[in-house]
């Protein structure tokens, strides 16, 4: 085997390309910076919530002092970093209830809480019985910013509460709105902006490198003139392009620490994740190189490459409403797996999806297959 | 025609055939060559130069072409002989950077290609210091990116990686071409001199008559059949009273004028060849009696002579010659052709 020479060479190759490297390391910096900044460093935007329990503990539940209504509300005095606990009320009946409810009502107006949360009577049993349970919170509506980082860091919380309490049960919060009216849709800031920019950062720089990598190597068929075979030849470009991959995918990854990422999941999950988005940029790259006949072909086929890939991220559509044509194709595209696999991990504290895991590993098998039989049969003369 | 011992000979065709979509490319193509020595293809453009030697290398499938051919006595038309073969022989491509990494220093380039031959990097480095040497070219440039240096320069490293591995066989497409007058002799001395020095065989694929000055033996392709297979004094000398020739300056030479010279009757083979706008150069046998009596045919027929001189013929004159008298041929076999075909009508 030849293949250290060779992916030496490719080495050789990519580090005298600096426009290329400038591109892979420095705009993922220039943009974690920048997003880091402006959305203030993560979650240093504090909370003041109050949360009104109404929950029967009609069960022997956590232990037999406390329901799961205390732990919740311990998580968020003790445990949040973007939470404070103005107060937790207790309501007995639906007359305490609703005074205790106009108090709370009265101090979001006055901006002396942010939101109150209030836990349903059924709370502690739900949770008990595993079965999904709700969380009621009231913001201000008429401020969307406010509502906006109120909805992404009331993740926070609930996944925290979920390692407390050793459970995955499921939340739906919901936010009545009783007299504001502002859409509860609306996506979120810092760490919905983490999973996009992240995977398509990756995906796009990476692709790019090595959609190059084969068309624009001139002495390529002379190589062939040697006892050198095509196998080694796309091997050492799958490894030496794997190795920068690695090193990008690293860098954003500890930028993004530095800057604020805000993981409630497991980090190693979310490198994971990164690094299989990456690798599904090398192999559709290398595809797109094997298939070229010129240079410009290749920066065409990626352009094309990337901008279906985006447009399909499932990041701008909502992929359940679709035809079912279109949902394959959208699922046989990688990002419509790496940006949900991001969100639940940083945003939901949720375990690695392995369906999506598998898929990316799938497309970029798929892909890598494709540019190797591409390769085989591309014709390369002196 | 060899008399050397079977084990020097390093390439045997025989009865080579080359097809592409049906149609014949070479023609029944045999030649054997020797170890050491430096052989040159000549034709012009379309003759078959490059696929003949894309055969030897292995570029070429079976399916394409038939006959015997062996390369350092293994045959190309068996897949499983392709990587022996090609760590046999090297290969210096027309353009240098599709030979080279132009991003990458000379010594680095070495260091790519060695692996691909899997040598280890100590022995290539001191095998492409050696070479650089012989080469001339300047340590300094030696762990320079390639892009840096000039062309002759960069030709040189080119010829330094195709020989990196010590082949047997080295391979050159057009290595004098786009390079300009006077280096085109420095890059065919550099060529001579590595042929001395490392014994290696050299095969040139050439437009350029000025290589047959190095090559030991000259094939002239034309249309994919080889008209000849030898060295440069034989050919020249197998041309009337050895490839003497009489060069005449003429006043208004043009067409009508060489044909009168054609028809002296003296000399029955005379051959003429325009070399210039005025001059012309004959070639005939008999060559010391009939000078004079051609001139006084020339004078006798109104033919003004400004000047005349006499020499032997070069390899470019052969050359032209011999494309000249295959042309002639064809013609004559067309013409007959013809004229059969219409008696047939
Ligand atoms: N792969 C191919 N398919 C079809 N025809 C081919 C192929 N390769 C070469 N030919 C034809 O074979 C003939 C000889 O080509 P070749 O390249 O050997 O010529 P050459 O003597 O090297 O010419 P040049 O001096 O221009 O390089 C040409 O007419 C060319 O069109
Ligand atoms: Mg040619």
């Amino acid at each position: 085997m030849y293949l250290s020479g060779l992916v030496k060479k490719e080495f050789g190759r990519i580090k005298s390309d600096k426009r290329t490297l400038v591109l892979i390391f420095a705009i993922p910096i220039i943009l974690i910076v920048i997003f880091g900044l402006t959305s203030g460093g993560g979650p240093t935007a504090y909370f003041n919530a109050a949360i009104i329990t109404r929950d029967k503990e009609l069960c022997n539940c956590y232990n037999s002092t406390d329901g799961y209504d205390d732990i919740f509300i311990e998580v968020v005095d003790d445990d949040c970093e973007a939470w404070g606990l103005f107060d937790d009320f207790e309501s007995e009946d639906d007359d305490d209830y609703d005074k205790i409810f106009d108090k709370c009502v009265e101090l979001l107006r006055d901006e002396i809480i942010d939101v109150f949360i209030i836990l349903p009577d059924d709370f502690s049993e739900r949770i008990t019985n595993d079965n999904d349970t709700e969380i009621i919170y009231y913001i201000d509506g008429s401020d969307k910013q406010a509502k906006d980082a109120v909805e992404v860091a009331l993740q926070e919380p609930i996944g925290k509460f979920r390692l407390e309490i050793g459970k995955t049960v499921n939340f739906t919060t919901m936010t009545p709105y009783l007299e504001y009216e502002v859409p509860f849709w609306e996506s979120q800031v810092l760490n919905y902006a983490f999973a996009t920019i992240a995977s398509m950062l990756i995906l796009g720089l990476l692709m790019n490198l090595t959609s190059l990598s084969i068309v624009s190597e001139k002495p390529l068929p002379r190589m062939l003139l040697t006892p050198t075979a095509k196998d080694e030849i796309i091997l050492s470009k799958l490894i030496a392009n794997t190795i920068i991959m690695i090193l990008q995918v690293t860098e954003i990854f500890i930028m993004s620490a530095i800057f604020g990422l805000y993981c409630l999941g497991s980090l190693f999950e979310l490198y994971l994740v990164l690094l299989m988005t990456g690798f599904c940029g090398i192999c559709m790259g290398l595809f797109i190189s094997a298939i070229s006949k010129t240079e410009q072909v290749a920066n065409q086929l990626y352009m094309m490459f990337f901008i279906i890939v985006i447009m399909f991220s499932g990041a701008f559509i909502n992929i359940e409403s679709l035809p079912l044509a279109m949902q394959i194709i959208i699922n046989s595209l990688p990002l419509s797996h790496s940006i949900p696999l991001i969100v639940s991990i940083t945003m939901k504290g949720l375990p690695i999806d392995y369906a999506h895991l598998a898929s990316l590993a799938l497309i970029s098998t798929t892909f890598a297959v494709m540019a190797y039989i591409a390769f085989r049969f591309k014709k390369v003369e002196v | 025609m060899s008399t050397g011992n079977l084990k020097d000979i390093v390439v045997n065709v025989e009865n080579l055939e080359v097809t592409f979509d049906e149609k014949k490319i070479i023609r029944n193509v045999s030649f054997n060559v020797r170890r050491g020595e430096i052989i040159g293809f000549f034709g012009i453009s379309g003759a078959g130069k490059t696929t003949i030697i894309r055969v030897l290398t292995c570029q070429i499938s079976k399916k394409n072409w038939t006959g015997n051919v062996n390369v350092t006595n293994l045959s190309p038309g068996s897949k499983k002989n392709y990587a022996k073969i090609l760590s046999n022989i090297g290969y210096v491509p027309q353009l240098e950077e599709l030979n080279l990494y132009y991003d990458l220093t000379p010594l680095k380039n070495v260091e790519v290609f060695a692996s691909c031959y899997g040598m280890k990097k100590k022995e290539a480095k001191n095998i492409a210091m050696e070479l650089f040497s012989i080469l001339d070219i300047p340590e300094d440039t030696w762990n320079k990116p390639l892009k840096k240096m000039s062309g002759g320069e960069k030709k040189r490293v080119s010829m330094a990686i195709g020989l990196i591995h010590k082949p047997d066989i080295l391979f050159l497409d057009e290595p004098t071409t786009g390079v300009d007058a006077a280096k085109r002799y420095d890059v065919l001395s550099y060529l001579k001199k590595l042929n001395r020095r490392l014994g290696t065989t050299m095969f040139l694929i050439t437009h350029d008559m000025e290589a047959a000055l190095i090559v030991d033996r000259a094939a002239i392709l034309r249309d994919g059949k080889l008209l000849e297979f030898d060295s440069n004094s034989n050919l020249i000398t197998s041309l009337p009273n050895n490839g003497l020739v009489a060069r005449f300056s003429i006043e208004n030479l043009n067409e009508e004028k060489i044909n009168i010279i054609k028809r002296f009757p003296n000399a029955p083979n005379i051959k003429t060849i325009r070399v210039g706008n005025e001059t012309l150069e004959v070639l005939m046998d008999d060559f010391e009696k009939n000078l004079s009596k051609l001139i006084q045919f020339m004078m006798e027929n109104g033919l003004k002579i400004n000047a005349m001189s006499r020499d032997v013929a070069a390899f470019r004159r052969y050359f032209q010659l011999r494309i000249q008298e295959e042309e002639e041929k064809e013609r004559l076999i067309r013409i007959q052709q013809d004229a059969i075909e219409e008696v047939e009508i």
